[in-house]
């Protein structure tokens, strides 16, 4: 209903402007006839029938609906709201068009008002133009006929000055005409303007009148409508309304007659069910009777019999009264008895309570003293301990003295020896090349060059040269053995030199190619322990000085410094594959063995070559599971032996300390070496050769005093020849003799000289 | 005033029969012997005799606060309506009674109209009589006065269609009647001013809305062109009164040759006005710069809906407003129909409108537009989703531009109205263009219902 008054407010907003318009003719903006009204009224008309059809046949279809609204509440509830809903569009459509009728007049005046104007316009500008022309015609006359003024000035002769008059007359006339004919024209034009303008009025007035009958209409047919769609609107609700109390009523009535029946048969229930139980009632009371008959008769019977028992029972009650006052005299007999033993014994009770505390004190005293006892043999325990600490201090001490003389003797000793030795040796040196004319070498021994006591561990290899030497093993293996061989030889003792190459050997065991790769590995893996600054350059080296260079800062930073802790290194890489090797494969005895071995090593420290060699013997089986050791282990395993490293450092020092204290069963053979310098077949030789020389000797002292006793006989010989000559000369032979004696003596004076 | 006197004269008639009634009373005392059927009813009481009384002396005495509310209600009943306003205006409020003097002294009356009061009613109704009865330099201007301290309470709108000029001497008419355009300049100038609005609107506290059209109504064959002179001092004046009016929010000045010049006075005095909403300047001879002005206005102030309609607006004016609307947030509905904006200032309005989000409403009806103006408002419809009604009744936009406006309607959800009647825009646009506008309506219907879905059903 709103929209209809919507509408009916519509209607006079369009009612309004209308009549005011008619004092402003040329405002006006409705000033033609109406347009086609009959075409839009036709056509309105046929709208408003087709609405007219659709709402009825809507209705027909509403009422074919109801069947279906039966069935379906919800339906129903749809199909009202349904109808209300087309009612609304319907209404809207209606509406819409209605105004569009209306304002439809109003539009067409626009258009009209917009085309008269430009009309207006185009008539204003010829109108103008019009006018311009003329002003500019008359103009031009207007001064032709000036111009013959000054003519008629000149003009002398009357008749032609008459005749100029005239003309000018006739031209003037001709002028006003035109302006006239001018004049006219605009007034014809002002007329059918103002007939234009009634008819303008004329058709506003009939447009407003269809307006007006328009919106009549309008209103009066959205007035229809409205009503008509209220009432069907109504007429559904009414429709739903009916249908639903009569399916209520259905409902109802059919569960009132369900109730109805339901209530017959419960009654008819009900009184069979009363005719039942009073039949079960009745039953039961002859059964209750007899029962309580019954009943009756049996408590009367055990009444007598309890009253019978009754009367026995104060017969008894009077014989256990008696009973029970000879008791109680008893009784009260025993009690007086009884507080008599009970003062006693709080006497005896207070007596033990007086010894209980004098126990008590002696306790306290005791545990004083004990106390005492106890701290002043606690200091006596520290005091003690200081003592020993004191004499062990000493000891150390003298130890380190003791020690300190023993090499200054040793030295001294050895000095003394080694003087001995050297003469023995130069000696020799003089026999073999003077006495022997032979060639002589000097022997080798490893212990001349030993200054000093001898001291039973030997001098370590640095770490990194180890893995130097491990690592270039790879490449030369033969050379390097020969190599430590030397090495070992110039420590010293053969057996060192054994221990030494066992040493040695277990990185052999192990494998050289896993001790390698173990190092590599370690190198590459644990790259963060290097410094920062070493990583530059150490791009620039080979790969064989870089793993070398990595490894020693490595090494640095994990504190291996001598060959035992590398080789310990090692071992545990070995052990812990080893370990997860006996764990996976489950190995036997070897793998057991293994590490029972190692716990020992741990507690000799020094003694890895007997673990080595076992190892050794363990080679292959060492070095194949290290093969396999992952990279992502390999810190596992650093970081596990860093954890044990510092444990084993400490043993080890301590056993060092142990291990001060003297071997001396090498000191002997030392000593013993020292004074076989020179070897039994030399010995043997100087033995030959002093006899030899004995023997030499002796032929020489014998040609000695052969020669002197040569000498002695050329002195007697000289003597008798001087003694001859003198005797020659003398003149006593005068005569010659046969034979001269100076010729023969002559030849033979060379011959004694010639040993010699 | 005669139709109050008129009032009066009627009003006398029930006054004599009841005086009658009154008279006639001591012979009834005589006559009930004689009734059988008398009881005690009959008898008026003493109250209600009182209460005749107050009703009959009201004039002199106005008793109505001190009496009981049932007896005030009897009083009220039957107080005559031909009362003068200086006693009843601010003593009765009952809408019954001011509903009987409205409905006996008008024949059409729309409540909705004055707000659902008949008091205000009677008090607008009275106040715009007596402007439009009012002939400057003759009339009384106490007579306007002395209405202010009755209705400044209740008017709140005044709607005057007619402002009489002052009374000229008798040969002029006779001579106006004689030649019509030609003196009317003439006697422009000497013709004087209308009434004065300056003295009564600042009076009106409440007033918030005033429609005004300066000219003559049923003026018959006594037509005179000065009749309809919209003066100078006129406008200056009307521009003062608005000025002072500051809870104004409606302001209409229609069909009184307002010009540029004018125009220019009027907006420069309603720039900033703190409340004015809607502008109505139609049927007036608004040009170019007038426009401009306006559109000076449009973004100096809240107005939300303004109406040039049937003025000499042309492109540039056009242009102008555009300028402005791009720029506005507040304006709702413009109303510009029968200028001659024309395509160059239509493509103006709708560059304007690619930014503008707050239009939504514009009337370019018969404007002469055509296709190109068909073709940006297509990009219009497409961009734009805040217009909702746009009207270009009586244009030659051509079967082309028809096609083009489908075009942009297709990727439009909100535009609900779209008038192209006349527009020569081809039958089967205008029958897509009507069936996407049902769609875009049906949408819009339902678009609130969807915000509130529970409300209805519960």
């Amino acid at each position: 209903m709103s929209r209809g008054a919507g509408q009916e407010l519509a209607g006079p907003r369009w009612r309004e402007p209308a009549p005011v318009r008619d004092p402003h003719p040329d405002q006006n903006p409705d000033s033609d006839t109406a347009e086609p009204g009959p075409e839009e009224r036709i056509a309105a008309r046929r709208r408003r029938i087709a609405a007219r059809l659709d709402a009825q046949r809507r209705q027909a279809l509403g009422e074919n609906e109801e069947p279906k609204e039966e069935a379906v509440e919800v339906e129903e509830e749809r199909s009202s709201h349904n109808q209300v809903e087309e009612s609304r569009q319907k209404l809207a459509k209606l509406l819409f068009e209605g105004t569009r009728m209306v304002t439809d007049i109003q539009v067409a005046v626009d258009l009209r008002e917009t085309q008269r104007r430009a009309e207006q316009a185009e008539l204003k500008l010829q109108r103008v133009e019009k006018l311009e022309n003329e002003a500019r015609s008359s103009a031009d006359k207007f001064e032709e006929i000036t111009s013959k003024w000054a003519l008629a000035k000149e003009m002398t002769i009357p008749q032609e000055l008459w005749q100029l008059l005239n003309q000018q007359q006739q031209l003037c006339t001709q002028l006003l005409e035109e302006k006239n004919k001018l004049i006219g024209e605009l007034q014809q034009e002002l007329k059918n303007k103002d007939e234009q303008y009634v008819q303008t009025i004329k058709k506003q007035s009939d447009d407003i009148h269809l307006l007006l009958e328009r919106m009549e209409e309008q209103i009066r047919m959205m007035l229809k409508t409205y009503r008509r769609n209220i009432h069907q609107i109504e007429k559904a609700f009414e429709l739903e309304r009916r249908e639903l109390l009569d399916n209520n009523r259905k409902k109802w009535e059919e569960a009132i007659q369900a109730l109805n029946t339901k209530e017959l048969e419960y009654l008819h229930d009900r009184v069979r069910k009363v005719e039942e139980y009073e039949k079960q009632l009745n039953q039961l009371r002859v059964q209750d009777e007899e029962e309580y008959n019954s009943m009756k008769i049996h408590l009367e019977s055990d009444v007598q019999n309890l009253e019978r028992q009754l009367q026995h029972m104060k017969a008894v009650y009077l014989v256990n009264q008696e009973k029970l006052e000879y008791n109680l005299q008893v009784l009260k007999k025993r009690d007086e008895e009884n507080t008599i033993i009970r003062s006693q014994q709080k006497r005896k009770l207070n007596r033990l309570h007086s010894l209980l505390s004098n126990l008590r004190t002696k306790l306290v005293k005791q545990e004083k003293q004990f106390r005492e006892e106890n701290q002043s043999l606690a200091a006596d325990c520290e005091r003690i301990t200081g003592q020993c600490k004191e004499v062990q201090r000493r000891m150390r001490h003298f130890a380190a003295s003791d020690a300190e003389k023993f090499t200054k003797v040793w030295l001294m000793n050895e000095e003394e020896a080694k003087g001995l030795m050297r003469r023995a040796l130069d000696a020799d040196r003089i026999i073999h090349t003077q006495q022997l004319g032979l060639p002589w070498e000097e022997p080798h021994y490893w212990f001349p060059n030993n200054v000093g006591p001898f001291r039973h561990y030997k001098a370590k290899r640095m770490a990194t040269k180890l893995a130097a030497e491990v690592l270039t093993e790879g490449t030369s293996g033969a050379q390097e053995k020969k190599e430590k061989e030397e090495v070992g030889s110039g420590e010293g003792q053969k057996e060192n030199t054994a221990k030494s190459g066992d040493t040695v050997t277990p990185l052999q065991n192990i494998s050289k190619k896993t001790a390698k790769k173990i190092l590599e590995l370690v190198s590459d893996e644990s790259g963060f322990l290097i410094e920062r600054k070493l990583l530059r350059p150490l791009r620039a080296l080979g790969k064989h000085e870089c793993t070398l260079l990595r490894l020693d800062s490595i090494f640095s930073a994990l504190e291996i410094d001598s060959e035992d802790d590398l080789y310990q290194l090692m071992d545990f890489f070995l052990k812990y594959k080893a370990k997860e090797g006996a764990l996976s494969q489950s190995q036997g005895s070897p793998g057991g063995e293994d590490i029972t071995d190692l716990g020992e090593e741990r507690a000799d420290g020094e003694s890895s070559a007997q673990s080595d060699e076992l190892k050794s013997s363990q080679g292959p089986l060492g070095s194949l599971p290290s093969v396999y050791i992952h990279a992502d282990n390999v810190l596992k395993i650093l970081k596990a032996f860093v954890q044990d490293f510092h444990k084993l450092r400490e043993e080890d020092n301590s056993a060092e300390e142990v291990l001060q204290v003297w071997d001396s069963s090498k000191d002997g053979e030392y000593w013993e070496a020292l004074t076989h310098v020179i070897p039994e077949s030399t010995l043997k030789l100087w033995d030959a050769l002093a006899v030899a020389l004995e023997e030499y000797y002796n032929i020489l002292t014998r040609r000695a005093n052969l020669i002197a006793e040569s000498a002695v006989l050329q002195q007697q010989n000289s003597e008798l020849s001087l003694m001859l000559e003198q005797f020659i000369t003398s003149g006593a032979n005068s005569m010659e003799l046969l034979s001269p004696p100076v010729q023969q003596m002559d030849l033979n004076l060379p011959c004694p000289g010639e040993p010699r | 005033m005669q139709q109050v006197a008129g009032d009066g004269g009627r009003a006398v008639p029930s006054l004599r029969a009841s005086q009658s009634r009154l008279v006639a009373e001591p012979y009834c005392v005589h006559r009930i012997i004689e009734d059988p059927e008398w009881c005690l009813i009959a008898v008026p009481p003493l109250t209600e005799l009182c209460l005749q009384h107050i009703v009959q002396n009201f004039t002199n005495n106005p008793v109505l606060d001190r009496l009981p509310p049932k007896d005030q209600r009897k009083v009220l009943a039957r107080l005559p309506t031909g009362l003068p306003l200086a006693v009843t205006a601010n003593l009765i409020s009952d809408e019954g009674y001011w509903k009987r003097c409205c409905t006996e002294r008008w024949q059409v009356c729309d409540i909705s109209n004055h707000g659902g009061s008949w008091k205000r009613m009677f008090l607008e109704r009275h106040l715009e009589n007596v402007l439009k009865c009012f002939v400057p330099n003759t009339t009384d201007p106490n007579q306007v006065l002395e209405l202010i301290p009755l209705c400044r309470d209740y008017v709140r709108k005044l709607e005057v269609d007619q402002f009489l000029p002052p009374v000229k001497e008798d040969e002029k008419e006779e001579t106006d009647n004689l030649s019509d355009s030609g003196s009317d300049l003439g006697f422009g100038e000497v013709c004087i001013h209308h009434y004065d609005l300056g003295a009564l609107v600042p009076a009106l506290p409440l007033l918030e809305e005033l429609h005004l059209t300066y000219g003559m109504k049923d003026c018959g064959m006594n037509f005179e062109w000065n009749l309809f002179n919209f003066t100078y001092q006129d406008c200056c004046n009307l521009a003062a009164a608005v000025k002072m009016c500051h809870n104004l929010k409606v302001f209409k000045l229609t069909r009184s040759n307002v010009d540029d010049d004018r125009t220019r006075l009027l907006v420069r005095s309603l720039l900033d006005h703190p409340s004015l909403v809607e502008l109505d300047l139609s049927h007036n001879l608004i040009g170019d710069k007038g426009a401009q002005a306006v559109s000076k206005l449009i973004n100096h102030s809240k107005l939300e809906i303004l109406c040039l309609c049937n003025n000499r607006i042309c492109d540039e004016g056009a242009q102008a407003l555009a300028q402005a609307l791009a720029k506005n947030c507040t304006l709702t509905s413009l109303n510009l129909r029968l200028n001659h904006v024309e395509d160059k200032g239509g493509e103006a309005m709708g560059c304007a409108l690619l930014t503008n989000t707050a239009l939504k409403s514009l009337h370019l009806g018969g404007n002469r537009l055509a296709e190109p103006t068909a073709v940006l408002f297509s990009q219009v419809l497409a961009q734009n989703s805040s217009l909702t009604c746009i009207n270009f009744s009586c244009n030659p936009i051509g079967p082309d531009g028809g096609k083009q406006l489908l075009k942009g309607l297709r990727c439009n959800q909100t535009m609900t109205e779209f008038d192209l009647r006349l527009a020569e825009v081809g039958e089967e646009s205008e029958y897509l263009i009507s069936q996407m506008l049902w769609a875009n309506r049906d949408a819009a219907r339902l678009q609130p219902v969807l915000q509130q879905p529970a409300e209805p059903r519960s």
